[in-house]
């Protein structure tokens, strides 16, 4: 016999609240007596307080009734053993976390292996992996002893959970699969569970300190100083002291020691440090998930800001060489398709707009009436701006009664984008953001770069080059996320964090299999390319609370063949029955006219 | 109006009762009780030499035949007997009700009244409480004054606590001459405190009766089981008690332990005693119990 609720088993430990009524309704009659002389003189035996708790015989069929109800909720099912199965595990990283010693994908490969076993040497199990994505290993059903072995080689990746709906996605499985049965293994609690569904869960909540983000990068363009920030989280209920280590290439560079306030994230800042290829950041937690006590960071881009300026006036934006650190190589816009734009920090599109994103940052200066981007207004000359987004560091320190562009074209977004400066007759600047990549878009022409002449507008350009600077700093570092590849030459490969080389094939774009964290390097030569990549899913460290999972009934209800049989509702009916019984045999409660003071 | 029990054939009854004494008392005047004083009365007492001026009609004749002396016959005077009834009024007297346990204590004490009244003696009724001045009746004495008794001992209703020692001496300051003493009580109260009370109306030269009365709820309580918040109805103390039929063999047994020390007590110290559980009939009570411990002659 199982019990597809077993959680509310746990209301067998409410039984004995059953006694309260029955204390409650043991306070006692006043009644008022002549002389308590007599009664006083029996001692304390007569006079105890409690005295013996006289319990009636409805209180037993009340305490049956209530153990047959929570029996019934429990949903206890006989099972037939079945022959057609699938074991979906859950190998997202929290599944690296520890519980006595071992870790919860281990604890989930036993149970799995376990399930594995009870089926007769006929059955036939499908094994699934729910990261990076719900998917089957292998093309054919294991028996149960390949099973085992297929188990005991599936490893958690370093994911956050899919945002799969497990209630529809493994119904569909049973369904589509005709399996008898469904196993999800988790550490995700087991909400209301199925009869051919199953959410077996592992581990137990736990308190865990997190370093959820970090960053090296250049404190400003051109400038040689690193600095690094990094975020720690305490998902506990306790202050927790520790120390915070940045090593670059292996050695140590700066620790701290930090006080982590109990549920808390706190930033730390490291500044002046020096070049490496890679950077780790790590604490000296002993907790029960050691993966995020690290994170990777690769070396900020070079401190040249690449420029690749489509324009069809080149003298304006080769202005921009004035600046330092920024190169700039201008193309005429006929010849941007057919030319090699990896390794740009920056695409400047002057009058000039590509039939998609680029996949670099990109300035569009007045975009040509048809592009996607915004469609152009009206010419104006000298326009006033109206309004500006503050604390952004596109508009810092620019006095704005000063900046007055000789030509504007006031723009009317065609995509979602965030208004940065507004004049009267409408936005001058939007940016977006699309794959973690910006991009701005200009109603004004801020070129020729002329430095101290046209001082707001100079500021302004700096900003800008600042913003897509930071953003190449910023971009997404998460596990999963492919490496952009481009352009693969033979003997290409890439280095994985464990060690092992991959060759690279000519053709691909991508490189996806990014799910451990850790340092990528992608050799060219003697050229080395390095990606870091981490785990971004904060939830997956907080192994306090994991949201449960539970089956609809929806789910499972156009299963297959089940091979339960659920006894639950006789149960729940012998408890309606009881109930009446109860009902019937228990004397009504008497107008307690004795309220008050009673005299026998 | 007469209370329910005093019937005219319950009255014609109760004249023919007469009190009995165990000691002689100095009466007022003329009347059935003996007196330690020599008297005129048929009942020959003792003999003494004559002396000049003795009436010669008590000269024993015989006497003087065989010893050659004079003698002379010596009688008992008899006097009129004053007696004093106490009726404990404390609050314990009306549980569970006045009907259920005062009011029989009053028949009780109206029927010893009315022997007395109808015997031409002196009664005079107290009524027992914590309270400065209890009251008190005059001395009633003919049976007309019978309705005086009623209106006396009905006038009251009981409350309060009694300290039974404190409250009689407070009465018997005010006695004047002995006689019989009739204390009626629940006797609801430590031993101490009944022995206390009862060694004052002995050394106070009274000749005492003690009737218990008791309601049958209190001989046979009929709680619910179950716990219980008992409140006293005099001090208004709590006490939490776990009521079951074991409890109540248990307190039964403590009441019986109770009044049998009463009644060795009394026994002791020659005072009449009985229980009077109020359900009884008065009129058995009153014919068959006090005359078999001796209260009636």
């Amino acid at each position: 016999m199982e019990f597809l609720n077993p959680a509310a088993l746990l209301g067998l430990f409410a039984l004995p609240l059953l006694l309260i009524p029955y204390l409650v309704r043991r306070k006692p009659r006043r009644l008022v007596f002549s002389s308590l002389l007599l009664f006083l003189e029996g001692g304390a035996s007569a006079s105890r307080p409690l005295g013996r708790l006289h319990l009636p015989p409805i209180f037993f069929l009340q305490l049956l009734l209530l153990a047959l109800l929570i029996f019934a909720l429990s949903e206890p099912v006989f099972s037939v053993r079945p022959t057609s199965i699938a074991i979906v595990l859950d190998n997202s990283a929290s599944m690296q976390a520890l519980e006595d010693g071992k870790t919860r994908m281990a604890a989930a490969a036993e149970k799995a292996a376990a399930i594995a076993a009870e089926l007769g040497p006929a059955g036939k199990i499908d094994l699934y992996t729910t990261t990076p994505r719900l998917q089957r290993s292998g093309a054919a059903p294991f028996g149960p002893v390949e099973a085992g072995a297929a188990i005991r080689s599936v490893s958690a990746n370093d994911l956050g959970d899919p945002p799969v709906d497990y209630s529809e996605a493994l119904g569909r499985l049973l369904r589509e699969r005709q399996y008898q049965r469904v196993y999800l293994i988790t550490d995700h609690p087991a909400g209301a569970q199925g009869a051919a569904l199953r959410v077996i869960s592992v581990g137990a909540p736990k308190a865990n300190l997190a370093l959820t983000a970090f960053q090296v990068r250049r404190s400003s363009l051109g400038n040689a100083q690193l600095e690094a920030s990094a975020t720690l989280r305490n998902f506990s209920d306790r202050d927790e002291k520790i120390k915070i280590t940045i090593r670059g290439d292996g050695a140590a560079l700066a620790s701290r020691e930090v006080l982590a306030r109990a549920d808390k994230a706190l930033d730390i800042d490291f500044a002046g440090l020096p070049e490496r290829t890679a950077y780790l950041a790590e604490i000296d937690a002993r907790d029960a998930l050691p993966l995020d006590n690290r994170r990777f960071a690769a070396a900020p881009a070079s401190r040249n800001l690449r420029i690749l300026a489509v324009t069809p006036r080149p003298q304006a934006a080769a202005s921009l060489r004035s600046i330092p650190g920024v190169s700039v190589e201008a193309i005429a816009p006929g010849d941007y398709p057919k030319t090699e734009r990896a390794g740009y920090g920056l695409e400047i599109f002057q009058f000039a707009a590509p039939e998609s994103l680029p996949d670099n940052p990109a300035l569009f200066i007045l975009p040509p009436e048809r592009n996607f981007l915004a469609e152009p207004g009206a010419p104006a000359g000298n326009p006033q701006v109206s309004n500006w987004r503050e604390s952004s560091t596109l508009t810092r320190y620019i006095n704005f009664s000063l900046f007055r562009p000789a030509y504007a074209r006031p723009l009317k977004p065609r995509t979602a984008g965030e208004v940065i400066v507004e004049s009267s007759a409408g936005p001058l600047a939007f940016s977006l953001e699309r794959k973690g990549l910006r991009y701005l878009v200009l109603g004004f022409d801020p070129l020729p770069y002329l430095g101290r002449e046209n001082l707001p507008m100079s500021i302004f350009t700096l900003n800008f080059l600042d913003w897509f600077f930071e953003s190449a700093a910023a971009r997404s570092q998460a596990t999963g996320e492919p490496i952009a590849l481009g352009a693969i030459r033979a003997g290409d490969e890439i280095v994985l964090p464990t060690g092992e080389k991959i060759t690279l094939k000519t053709g691909s774009d991508y490189f996806f299999d990014t799910y451990r964290q850790g340092i990528y390097q992608r050799r060219r030569g003697n050229e080395i390319e390095v990606y870091a990549r981490n785990l971004a899913d904060t939830a997956e460290s907080d192994l306090r609370n994991p949201a449960p999972i539970a089956i609809q009934d929806s789910a499972q209800s156009q299963a297959g063949g089940s091979t339960l049989f659920s006894f639950w509702p006789y149960l729940l009916l012998a408890s309606l029955l009881l109930f009446l019984l109860e009902w019937f045999i228990n004397p009504r409660p008497v107008a307690r006219g004795l309220r008050g003071r009673q005299t026998v | 109006m007469l209370p329910e029990p005093f019937t005219p054939n319950f009255l014609t009854r109760l004249e023919t009762l007469r009190l009995r004494t165990r000691k002689e008392f100095l009466g007022s005047q003329t009347g059935s009780y003996s007196s330690p004083r020599r008297g005129t009365s048929l009942e020959f007492s003792d003999y003494r030499r004559y002396a000049p001026g003795d009436d010669l009609r008590y000269l024993d004749w015989g006497i003087y035949a065989r010893t050659d002396r004079l003698y002379v016959k010596v009688f008992r005077e008899e006097v009129d007997l004053f007696a004093y009834v106490f009726i404990d009024a404390s609050a314990s007297m009306a549980f569970p009700s006045l009907g259920a346990k005062y009011r029989p204590a009053t028949h009780v004490a109206l029927a010893l009244s009315y022997v007395i009244l109808a015997n031409h003696d002196h009664v005079k009724l107290h009524l027992l409480q914590n309270t400065p001045r209890a009251p008190v009746s005059p001395f009633y004495r003919g049976r007309r004054r019978m309705a005086d008794c009623i209106d006396f001992a009905t006038a009251v209703t009981p409350a309060g606590t009694l300290d039974l020692a404190a409250s009689l001496t407070e009465h018997l300051q005010r006695l004047r001459r002995p006689g019989k003493a009739i204390l009626i009580s629940d006797f609801l109260m430590p031993a101490a405190a009944y022995q206390q009370g009862l060694n004052l109306l002995r050394g106070s030269n009274l000749d005492i009766a003690a009737i218990q009365i008791l309601s049958r709820e209190e001989v046979e309580p009929s709680f619910p089981a179950g716990s219980l918040a008992l409140i006293d109805s005099e001090t208004e103390r709590e006490v939490r008690y776990q009521w079951s039929a074991g409890a109540r063999q248990d307190y039964q047994a403590r009441l019986a332990h109770h009044n049998l020390e009463i009644r060795s007590f009394c026994h002791q110290s020659g005072i009449h005693y009985s229980l009077y559980v109020t359900d009884r009939d008065l009129g058995d009570f009153i014919f068959a119990t006090l005359p078999a411990i001796g209260l009636f002659k």
